[in-house]
């Protein structure tokens, strides 16, 4: 509780941060609709228009009753709400995320256990191998393969989605494809390793061997000892990689030139859109607080000692 | 296939030297190569591939590709390096000084630190890019801050754990005072931990950079930039994959060695 | 040393030799030429310092061979069958049922997200499981179902072990190993678990090898006992014969130094009335509420040794720590001789207060700086020249190679030796020692304590040692503490104290330690 706490008010610190550092950047809606062309009293006029004259207390205070009612705020250069504008491509967003934690996260927790458990096998050694070559390359890398290997080598999937950012989902599905694929391959290769060298960690631990020399068997020994122990570090990482699905893909989505959230941050940017820009951001800062909440309250499920102590 | 798999590069110290020796001699030795021009540009040779005069091709206008190859990865480490230097300086002294410190101020600055790790980095990066231009100086400045705060992380519970160790209590006891103690003692140790997290570091804000490259706001063009090359070369991609390929290969192999070498210690 | 295997053993190792993965053949061995064989029924102790190989064998016992050590000949026969080249299946189908193995680090063998009947359900299965738990719990003095539904960190360190002894035991296995089963804790409680195994292998009949660096430990519930010494079984015999007449000179060592209660290692030696310390209705709080010390009133005279007997927990430490301004002093008064406030902040003292009180730490391997040399660690805070550094060095038996060693070069015993001559250049009136033993084999731990012992006479400093070895206290000093939950119950001379003590609490450390010294 006290966690939730003071998460809302770092939240809320960090929202009046943002909305100040926004507003101190050069330039505003105005000048980004009218650009470098708009003589001084069409900007004056404009700004009137849009209650930009007032002082910056008073614009937070404004923006920020807005935001509790629910309205996002109003891009003057796009001319539109910004719910309408950003809504859509959320969607697009969280599904290339889903997509995407569907591939990667269970096979990267099975994959992880049997690597740790069987660190001998060849074929372990080859996956670890290609998985610090995935964790350590940039998205834009694996992005450029994947698109050089499955679109143009072998062209199983479309290159640059030519989609609207409001497609329909079975429009949507086939541009989904190779971004979520990208996506998978890095929060595969980070959270198998998190697996991995969490099992193999927990498996050097004395109750391990405590167990086995009482004759626990290999199933109860994987399902009742060690998987519980060493899922509490994977729980962070995978919370830390969802929040990141989310808010994070500017890159992949660039690469692949997808509708979705962070392309449109990157547009908002270099369109200097400040009223886009910073629900943008507001939103992401959400996703990752509470994923934090989240992955706490999920690793107190598996720790005792945790539960007992400092409710 | 099978030797290949049983041949484990990541873990073969000659071959991690050597590339990391490589790429050092071409980062410092690229201007003084009497290399074609990175910026001329041949109308008559587009898009070409390799041959004796342009070894690996031209690019969409006409510039010589190995020439651009081999300075591509300067930009990038320079930024690295000195973003690296800023947040290490920045990092390690708030770190150890919270630690020591205790109390109040030890709170104050975790917070500071748990604020600024919650800061989305890369969309700040594109703001402050986009907003004040792309120079060298203001990004590195901008990302040494930003990944400080894992920095001072690590350097906090580093030095929590060495304080609570009976080595720096008998200095505490032999009358060391909080300066000499964290210069002497604390330091070299928290410096011998932090040598991997330093080194992943480099590594992220090197790709930070060419990340910010690719989206169009690290390296302006013309400058010579493996991920500004990247995102370039992408629509010609069908046309002479080797554009992209080679700054993939130059790029790969410098960020898989330092990663094989942090692994190796 | 060819032993012939019969129907009747459960245990037999024939000449078995292991050594560290691709090390050269004329490197000494971890275990060499070992030949041993246990019957049903039979007890052997096996004692050794660290290094000496007894763990390695232990587990070899078990099936268990330590990740990059080879068995390089020999062979060990586990009732009947050679464990090492069991498939999985079929040792989990032998432990627990036929062989049961409880390792030593008590505090992380049960695991810690699992209730102790959960740690049951492993392997008991079947109707009435809660019964046959609770009743294999009783055996083992855990009564009562409150047990059942506890987790491991709910469970004090030797209510643990004897959690893991019933869980070894829960199917009657024929073979229980045992390796330090009392390290880990006090030495009443540990006394209590070994009387509880000595009462379990009496009734069940199975046969039992117990491991520790302790010879009393294993000399109260082992018939036979080997001594091992790097890697090879020097003695091995009745335990009452190794004890009474020793033949290998490692075991003359071993017994001689055990701590005795009437045996003194240093004489009292001069005292004047100067006081170094004076503590008045001392009391420290840690943390939000405990009480470490409570209303302590102590005195110590120049060239005076105070023993402070405590187990853990008894505030011992913290009394230390108060005293040396690590531990901030929360009522009461405490000054040295010279009547400066000791309560003081330790950034605030003066130089000459100090370096007049210094103390030494338990842990060796965390008491130097491991990126220096001794030199530097030794002269960094004291500003001693080379030549004083040599001579402390002497005084506490370590010669001037030391001076360019660094801690990962030397040995437990020659790290702590290191630390109390850096004590020592500091020129300390009060020497405080705070268990600085108890990491050390007994055959160093007597050595170290002659030097301290040498040293005191020859220069006179008052010392406060504390320890949870009353025999160890009880041959050193001249004036016995006894500490417990923050009180001082006992106070006295040494003879006083060992031989007519008031507290049943002290009567009973007396009792433990004499059973032990009596073998």
């Amino acid at each position: 509780m006290r966690r939730v706490v003071f998460s809302l008010a770092t939240f809320i610190a960090l929202a009046v941060v943002s909305f100040v550092g926004v507003d101190a950047l050069p330039g505003d809606g105005c000048t980004a609709l009218l650009g470098r062309f708009g003589t001084n009293a069409k900007i004056d006029a404009c700004r009137q228009e849009n209650n930009l004259n007032d002082s910056v207390v008073v614009r937070i205070k404004d923006w920020s009753g807005d935001l509790v009612r629910g309205d996002l705020g109003y891009s003057i250069k796009r001319d539109e709400q910004v719910s309408k504008i950003i809504i859509p491509r959320l969607r697009n967003t969280a599904v290339m995320a889903a997509v995407a934690a569907l591939i990667a996260f269970p096979s990267a927790i099975v994959v992880g256990l049997l690597l740790g458990r069987y660190p001998r096998k060849r074929i372990s050694k080859a996956i670890n191998q290609f998985s610090v070559i995935a964790m350590t390359l940039p998205e834009f890398v694996i992005a450029t393969v994947l698109w050089l290997v499955l679109s143009i080598w072998i062209p199983i999937f479309p290159g640059v989605s030519v989609m609207p950012s409001n497609a329909s989902l079975l429009q949507l599905l086939p541009n989904v494809w190779l971004p979520a694929l990208t996506l998978a391959v890095v929060i595969f290769a980070h959270s198998m390793r998190t697996m991995r060298a969490s099992v193999t960690n927990v498996q050097n631990m004395p109750f391990v061997e405590s167990a086995r020399l009482r004759g626990t068997n290999e199933r109860k020994m994987i399902s009742r000892h060690i998987v519980p122990a060493a899922l509490p570090p994977v729980v962070n990482v995978v919370a830390l990689d969802g929040a990141w699905l989310l808010t994070g893909t500017f890159v992949t989505e660039a690469a692949f030139n997808f509708q979705g959230l962070g392309r449109l941050a990157i547009d908002a940017i270099s369109d200097r859109d400040t009223a886009l820009i910073l629900p943008i951001i507001l939103f992401g800062l959400a996703v990752y607080l509470v994923s934090s909440i989240l992955a706490d309250s999920l690793v107190r499920v598996f720790d005792p000692r945790l539960r007992s102590s400092n409710r | 296939m099978k030797t290949l798999l049983r041949f484990n590069f990541l873990k073969n110290r000659v071959l991690i030297f050597s590339v990391l020796g490589f790429h050092a001699f071409v980062a410092l030795l690229a201007p003084y190569l009497r290399l074609l021009s990175t910026d001329s540009q041949d109308s008559a040779a587009l898009l070409q591939g390799p041959s004796l005069n342009h070894w690996l091709g031209t690019d969409s206008l006409g510039r010589d590709v190995f020439s651009r190859l081999l300075h591509g990865g300067r930009p990038s480490l320079v930024i690295a390096f000195a973003a690296t230097a800023i947040s290490c300086l920045i990092g390690i002294v708030i770190g150890s000084l919270a630690a020591l410190a205790g109390g109040w101020i030890d709170e104050a600055l975790s917070r500071v630190i748990d604020f600024m790790l919650a800061l989305p980095t890369l969309i700040l990066l594109l703001l402050i890019s986009s907003f004040f231009g792309q120079d060298p100086l203001i990004l590195s400045v901008a990302l040494g801050l930003m990944y400080a705060s894992p920095i001072a992380r690590v350097a906090r519970s580093a030095t929590q754990t060495l304080l609570a160790r009976d080595f720096i209590r008998v200095a505490r006891l032999q009358g060391g005072s909080r300066i000499s103690i964290l210069f002497g003692e604390v330091l070299p140790n928290v410096w011998r931990v932090m040598f991997t997290e330093v080194a992943m570091q480099f590594t992220w804000i090197l790709l930070a950079f060419s990340s910010l490259s690719f989206l169009g706001l690290g390296a302006s063009p013309p400058t010579p930039e493996w991920g500004l090359m990247i995102a370039e070369s992408r629509s010609y991609m069908t046309l002479n994959p080797l554009l992209v390929i080679a700054p993939i290969m130059m790029l790969a192999s410098l960020v898989l060695a330092i990663q094989a070498l942090v692994d190796h210690e | 040393m060819i032993t012939t295997l019969t129907q009747s053993q459960i245990l037999g190792f024939s000449n078995v030799t292991v050594r560290i993965k691709n090390e050269a053949r004329d490197s000494r061995p971890i275990l060499e030429a070992i030949g041993l064989q246990l019957g049903h029924g039979e007890t052997l102790g096996i004692v050794g310092g660290s290094g000496s190989g007894k763990s390695t064998l232990l587990r070899l016992a078990a099936g268990v061979l330590t990740p990059g050590l080879v068995l390089d000949q020999g062979e060990v026969t586990t009732v009947g069958k050679n464990l090492l080249v069991a498939t999985p299946a079929e040792r989990s189908n032998i432990y627990g049922s036929v062989v049961a193995l409880v390792a030593q680090s008590i505090g992380e063998s049960l695991t810690p997200h699992l209730t102790v009947l959960s740690h049951f359900r492993d392997t008991v299965s079947g109707e009435a499981v809660d019964e046959r738990v609770l009743e294999s719990l009783a055996e083992v003095g855990l009564g009562g179902e409150k047990y059942l539904h506890r987790y491991p960190h709910q469970l004090s360190g030797g209510e643990r072990q004897r959690v893991l002894l019933a869980l070894a035991l829960v199917r009657s296995p024929q073979l229980l190993l045992l390796d330090e089963p009392t390290s880990a804790l006090d030495v009443s409680i540990g006394s209590e678990v070994l009387t509880t195994i000595d009462r379990l292998q009496r009734s069940r009949g199975f046969a039992l090898v117990c491991v520790s660096h302790d010879l009393g430990v294993v000399s109260q519930i082992s018939k036979r006992i080997a001594v091992m010494n790097q890697g090879r079984i020097v003695e091995l015999g009745q335990t009452s014969q190794v004890l009474r007449s020793p033949s290998h000179e490692y075991t003359k060592a071993l017994v001689s130094s055990i701590p005795k209660l009437d045996q003194r290692i240093r004489e009292s030696s001069s005292q004047s009335n100067e006081r170094v310390l004076v503590c008045r209705g001392l009391q420290i709080v840690r943390g939000q509420t405990t009480r470490a010390i409570d209303s302590l009133d102590l005195e110590i005279k120049q060239g005076e040794v105070v023993g402070i007997i405590g187990e853990s927990g008894s505030g011992k430490s913290s009394l230390l720590s108060a005293i040396c301004g690590l531990v901030s002093v929360t009522g009461g008064s405490l000054h040295d001789g010279d009547g400066y406030d000791l309560s003081t902040a330790l950034q605030m003292r003066p130089r000459e207060v100090l370096s007049s009180i210094q103390m030494v730490f338990q842990n060796p391997d965390d008491s130097l700086n491991p990126m220096r040399t001794v030199a530097q660690s030794l002269s960094r805070y004291t500003h001693a020249t080379n030549s004083e550094i040599s001579s402390a060095l002497l005084t506490v038996g370590l010669g001037e190679q030391f001076l360019t060693r660094r801690p990962r070069e030397m040995s437990g015993g020659e790290k702590q030796r290191a630390a109390i001559a850096r004590a020592l250049l500091a020129e300390p009136r009060l020497l405080l020692l705070d268990e600085v033993t108890s990491a050390l084999d007994v055959t160093v731990q007597a050595a170290v304590m002659k030097t301290l012992a040498d040293l005191q006479r020859k220069l006179n400093i008052a010392m406060i040692i504390v320890s949870h070895d009353i025999a160890l206290v009880a041959s050193f000093v001249d004036r016995i503490l006894v500490l417990r939950n923050g009180q001082l119950v006992e106070q006295g001379s040494v003879d006083d104290v060992i031989k007519s003590p008031r507290d049943s609490y002290t009567q009973n450390l007396i009792n433990i330690s004499a059973r032990r010294a009596a073998i």
